[in-house]
């Protein structure tokens, strides 16, 4: 692992190129999939926000793990950066679960006929939410910053293990209960036209993704470090 | 040889202490009991006392109660050994602490988890539960508990020295697959159909936290210590 200063200004050298590259990248995916793929016969143009939803719950999805991962990483090998990793993609993970929560329930008032059902893919994304919210609370709580980051990446890899057992649990406790015959994953097959700007705009997702977790390490390195001199000759 | 010997006086030591301090001090295990009858008597002064209703929602209503009872009663289980230095004991005796830190949590699960499934039978009572499915509470909380008494540890090494509140919001959602777990093992108890499947996974959550959640744990004392 680096140090600081020079992660610091290797993500300064990219960051406007990436930045432009995926402002550009998920207007022209939006664009696709918003305005020129076909609508759909059933739906209308209300399964339109499918080019907001599933790129939204995919990355709140992978966000975690991605986390996880990077909290395994800080607690074996110590390693800072990874600590700091960790606590840039928490708020970024819980801002897409909810934008993924919101547009779902948008979505679910046209077709379903209601904002929310307690239908197993949709509590565990909310519970997945809350892990966010822990996590967040838990950095915000403790002063010391390398303190926080470790005791974040415990929660992140303990919270890593039990999703799986959330999803399946939700699923047991779905069947008991027989609420609910609706269900994200069996919707038709769909065709290439509008597949291809879905992929486009999940693509996009994840380049914006990658810039707010950016933005926020460089934000977090400065703060840290603020009383050093790479970080005054860097703005002066 | 003796290195095993060392570690077994080590962890009769802990429980030990733990269990007198507890029986010199009644309020370790009353107050988790006393706090179960509380809540569980606001269900009905909140629902009316209609019997069926109050039947039907028993095995949820115990459930929901003795998970927030058993977490908020492991919440302050390592405040006290931190402030008065036991905890450094763990650390400098040179045997593998997360085998003492579970010793810990087993010894404060058998002073407050045991009374709570005491408690959630006398409820059964007050709140109409049909006779034929105390058997499956009973176990699904024996098991359940134990594993919550883990996590609220988590919750409490992790959130040392800071407020309760933030302890429960960290280990809530992470306690969510055995609270589903333990109301479907009552509620399929009240179908008459087999249960056991529910069990099965409960244990196999609880052998999974056992040494999970310990390592854990110590991660997260350690973080005290530097």
């Amino acid at each position: 692992m680096g140090s600081s200063p020079s992660i610091f200004r290797f993500i300064s050298t990219i960051f406007p190129w990436l930045f432009f590259f995926s402002i550009l990248f998920l207007m022209g995916s939006l664009f696709w999939g918003l305005i020129v793929a076909p609508t759909d016969y059933k739906q209308g143009d209300a399964y339109r926000i499918i080019f907001i939803h599933v790129p939204s719950a995919i990355l709140g999805q992978s966000g975690y793990i991605f986390m996880a991962v990077f909290g395994f990483i800080c607690l074996v090998w110590r390693a800072k950066v990874a600590g700091l990793i960790v606590r840039s993609i928490a708020p970024a993970g819980a801002s897409f679960t909810l934008l993924a929560l919101v547009s779902g329930s948008i979505w679910g008032k046209p077709t379903w006929g209601t904002w929310w059902v307690w239908d197993a893919r949709l509590t565990s994304t909310l519970i997945l939410f809350f892990l966010y919210i822990a996590i967040i609370s838990l950095f915000s709580v403790i002063e010391s910053k390398q303190k926080a980051d470790r005791a974040g990446s415990i929660l992140a890899l303990v919270g890593v293990v039990i999703i799986p057992i959330i999803k399946k649990s939700v699923d047991w406790w779905q069947t008991l209960h027989q609420s609910s015959t609706f269900s994200l994953s069996s919707s038709p097959s769909m065709t290439a036209d509008m597949y291809l700007p879905l992929l486009s705009c999940v693509l996009a997702f994840y380049l914006i993704f990658l810039v707010i977790v950016l933005s926020r390490m460089k934000l977090e390195i400065v703060q840290r470090e603020r009383s050093t001199n790479w970080v005054k000759d860097f703005y002066s | 040889m003796n290195n095993r010997s060392n570690l077994t006086q080590w962890m009769l030591l802990i429980l030990k202490k733990d269990l007198l301090l507890s029986y010199r001090r009644a309020a370790t295990y009353m107050t988790p009991l006393i706090f179960f009858l509380i809540v569980v008597t606001l269900f009905p002064l909140a629902l009316g006392p209609d019997k069926s209703l109050l039947s039907t929602l028993s095995p949820a209503i115990i459930w929901v109660t003795a998970l927030l009872a058993s977490l908020l009663a492991v919440e302050s289980i390592f405040h006290e050994d931190y402030r008065d230095g036991t905890l450094d004991y763990f650390f400098i005796s040179g045997e593998p602490i997360f085998i003492l830190i579970f010793i810990k949590v087993l010894g404060h699960w058998l002073v407050t988890g045991v009374p709570l499934l005491i408690a959630a039978l006398l409820s059964s009572l007050i709140l109409f539960m049909s006779k034929d499915i105390i058997i499956s509470l009973f176990i699904s909380l024996f098991l359940g508990s134990f594993s919550l008494s883990l996590l609220g540890a988590l919750g409490g090494a992790l959130s040392l020295g800071r407020s309760a509140i933030l302890s429960a919001i960290i280990v809530l959602p992470l306690s969510v697959p055995i609270l589903l777990l333990g109301s479907a093992t009552v509620f399929s108890a009240i179908n008459y159909s087999d249960y056991s499947v529910y069990l099965f996974y409960m244990g196999a959550i609880l052998s999974l936290a056992i040494p999970g959640l310990s390592l854990a744990t110590v991660e997260a004392i350690k973080l005290n210590y530097e």
